[in-house]
């Protein structure tokens, strides 16, 4: 895989909110260049040409047509597109057997998380079929959460007052140390987690204050 | 349907670390059996009542898996078991002499990506091996017929290409060379009709786009062209990369020398005439298949709509309809449309929504009233706002509205609306025609992977578009062209209840 080559994306997704909440998150991206987005089936299909996607991240239920009739076509037309179709349930192994024979390279469900939707992108983007998440037994959150039970108690402090919007200039007033100690507690966490930016962090400690309480 | 039952694979280990590595991540998604022995992976094989997904070898050099006579019988024997080898790290020269015996589909080594293997082998489990997946979208392979095959290769640095070539067409005349000093030039000559390129080798480091990144799209675009991989550096990843992803068929260490290579394209010749034919079989026995079962679709349907439709309208309607579908071109068919007519009782399930959806757009039409004074209100219809706004009402409605509501479906599916109608009134006609044909991406008697309200809903806006038509007097011109409908509606009014 090249570095340097971006991951060329169209999205097309029928709903505006679902659409920018997941554009939002994708393109925090650095490596992902977004080349086209579209409400309904025939825009996309008008498009493709135009803006050579490398990969079609599309919703299965589409409001003109059915996403997997316009990525079929799409594939017809660009046989080197790499196809993540995003699926409103999980999907049994017989329809995944006729997707991937379809050509489509990965399904997402919506139940799944926007990270495992972002890791699928980068799988499939020279072209390969990824079905490493699919009915993985593993839930990804206990991952998290025992990179969190192993954080120092400094550590779990920081997080809790980061997570509550604490400003790191008042959290290093109430635990005694310096900004600069403070924001390398902060880069610590983040790392240790995998989390990028503090919403991943609030919506974890929101999800699993419960269980992540020492 | 539940739970995917864990599909099989065989482990051979050899040492106990591997065996315990190897369970501890995947365990839980695969029903693993072990063994340190090759004896015992085969006895197993052969009782078993079907063969595992993959055969996995872990914990040994690569050069003990070049000469495994486990890997050798299994690549004969078992020729859809994905071979897969896990060390703990590889070596070019011997990754390259796996791949020329051809005994592995895939390595991986340390430190391991579970995901990824974990997802190459449930594809494996899932699909039959390498061309599944691939056959549909390709355009027909040229016919070769009395010409040479062509190798293409694809080096930036056209001298060295040139002399090759000129030493290779010295030594044979069984196939001819082209050269491309760049990826995107190479795939201008696969574009090329005319060129029956059965093999392409390619130097990895290029300006602009890789060798790597030319055999993947390849792979799908081209999946009977034979790829080989040349480098004068000795990268491992990408090596593996190729092997994993790129599914190529030879590593080839430059520099290049004629005599090595001569063997080297007879030999991938080979191969590519070999999946040639393996994909033109594969084509010409699923087409065959569909024929078929597009014709019982279209019996069944015949069955089914026609006592639905005969107290409203002739069974001319019905089959005017029919043609008309039928004339609508579609993708070719392709294995994953058999199995889902034939493993998710899709054929059944298209008779019976499609039923349905007719019976519930017919059980909203009012009385019928005869011809006459239900005129004067087609013509305001269409004059009016979209339909989808009064539809909201609930039922009945006259066979004008359901007309114009049939007739907004069909454009929303083809990415127009109400606007891009164009109405043409004469003395006593209405023309009404959308002003770009439709788009019919798929329909009721094209190969279907999946059944769709989209898809059942324009299908139904289609049938009710005839039969509102042909209750209302008028008549339906429709003529396919490729995947698009040109639509034209004729209908009756009476001088002077329009405007």
């Amino acid at each position: 895989m090249n570095p340097q080559r971006r991951l060329r994306l169209f999205a097309t997704v029928s709903h505006r909110l679902f659409r920018d909440g997941l554009l939002f998150q994708i393109l925090h991206n650095e490596d992902i260049e977004l080349v086209g987005e579209s409400e309904t089936g025939v825009e996309t299909l008008q498009r493709l040409a135009a803006v050579r996607p490398g990969v079609l991240l599309i919703e299965e239920n589409l409001k003109d047509n059915d996403g997997l009739t316009i990525a079929e076509n799409a594939l017809s037309l660009h046989p080197a597109l790499s196809v993540l179709l995003i699926s409103d349930t999980p999907v049994n192994s017989s329809r995944m057997a006729i997707y991937l024979e379809s050509g489509i390279k990965a399904v997402v469900s919506k139940q799944q998380s926007i990270q495992e939707l972002i890791k699928t992108l980068f799988y499939i983007r020279s072209g390969q079929v990824y079905l490493g998440n699919w009915q993985s037994t593993r839930d990804r959150a206990d991952d998290a959460l025992t990179a969190y039970q192993a954080l120092s108690g400094r550590e779990r402090e920081v997080a809790r007052l980061m997570s509550q919007r604490v400003a790191v200039r008042d959290i290093a007033e109430e635990l005694g140390v310096s900004c600069k100690t403070v924001h390398s507690y902060k880069d610590r966490i983040f790392v240790k987690l995998g989390f990028e930016r503090l919403p991943e962090l609030i919506l974890f400690m929101q999800r699993h204050h419960q269980r992540a309480l020492p | 349907m539940g739970h995917f039952h864990s599909p099989a694979v065989l482990l051979r280990y050899h040492s106990e670390e591997a065996k315990q590595t190897f369970e501890a991540l995947f365990a839980q998604d695969f029903s693993i059996h072990a063994f340190s022995s090759d004896e015992a992976v085969l006895e197993h094989i052969a009782a078993a009542e079907a063969p595992p997904a993959a055969l996995v070898i872990a914990g040994c050099e690569t050069s003990t898996a070049i000469n495994s006579t486990l890997l050798v019988q299994a690549r004969t024997q078992y020729p859809t078991v994905l071979r897969v080898l896990i060390t703990e790290r590889v070596i070019l020269s011997e990754l390259v002499a796996l791949l020329d015996t051809q005994v592995i589909d895939r390595c991986f080594e340390q430190p391991l990506d579970p995901d990824l293997i974990r997802s190459h082998l449930l594809t494996a489990a899932l699909t039959s091996p390498e061309l599944s997946g691939q056959t549909e979208h390709q355009p027909s392979l040229p016919n070769t017929e009395g010409q040479r095959p062509v190798v293409l290769i694809v080096d930036d640095e056209p001298a060295a290409t040139k002399y090759l070539i000129r030493q290779l067409e010295h030594l044979q005349d069984e196939f001819s060379l082209l050269s491309a000093d760049t990826a995107e030039a190479a795939l201008e000559h696969l574009r090329t009709p005319g060129a029956p390129i059965a093999v392409v080798m390619t130097d990895q480091r290029m300006p602009g786009m890789q060798g790597k990144e030319l055999l993947d799209e390849l792979r799908q675009s081209h999946p009977a062209v034979v790829r080989i991989l040349t480098s004068a550096w000795g990268e491992v990843d990408v090596a593996l990369n190729a092997v994993n992803e790129g599914r190529i068929f030879r590593y080839q260490k430059k520099p290049w020398q004629a005599q090595t290579l001569l063997p080297l394209f007879r030999e991938a010749i080979a191969r590519h005439r070999e999946l040639a034919s393996a994909l033109d079989n594969t084509r010409c026995e699923t087409r065959k298949r569909f024929a078929e079962l597009r014709l019982q679709r279209h019996g069944r349907l015949v069955d089914h709509l026609r006592p639905i439709l005969s107290a409203q309208v002739p069974d001319t309607t019905l089959n005017a309809f029919l043609d008309t579908v039928a004339s609508i071109d579609h993708l070719p068919a392709a294995k994953a449309h058999l199995r889902a007519s034939q493993d998710m009782h899709l054929e059944q399930e298209l008779v019976r929504r499609f039923c349905d959806h007719v019976r519930q757009e017919l059980s909203r039409l009012e009385n019928i009233v005869p011809a006459g004074p239900g005129q004067s209100r087609m013509t305001s219809l269409f004059s009016g706002t979209t339909p989808q706004e009064r539809a909201t009402s609930s039922p009945p409605c006259s066979p004008a509205e359901l007309l114009g509501q049939a007739l907004n479906t069909l454009l929303v599916s083809s990415g127009l609306d109400w606007s891009h109608l164009v109405l043409t009134e004469s003395r006593d006609q209405l023309h009404v025609a959308p002003e770009q044909p439709l788009r019919i991406y798929s329909h009721l008697l094209a190969p279907l992977t999946r059944l769709s309200d989209p898809l059942l809903e324009q299908q139904a806006a289609l049938l009710m578009l005839f039969v509102t038509t042909s209750l209302l007097g008028g008549d339906v011109s429709a003529e396919a062209d490729g995947q698009c409908l040109h639509l034209a509606i004729t209908l009756p009014v009476l001088p002077g209840s329009g405007n």
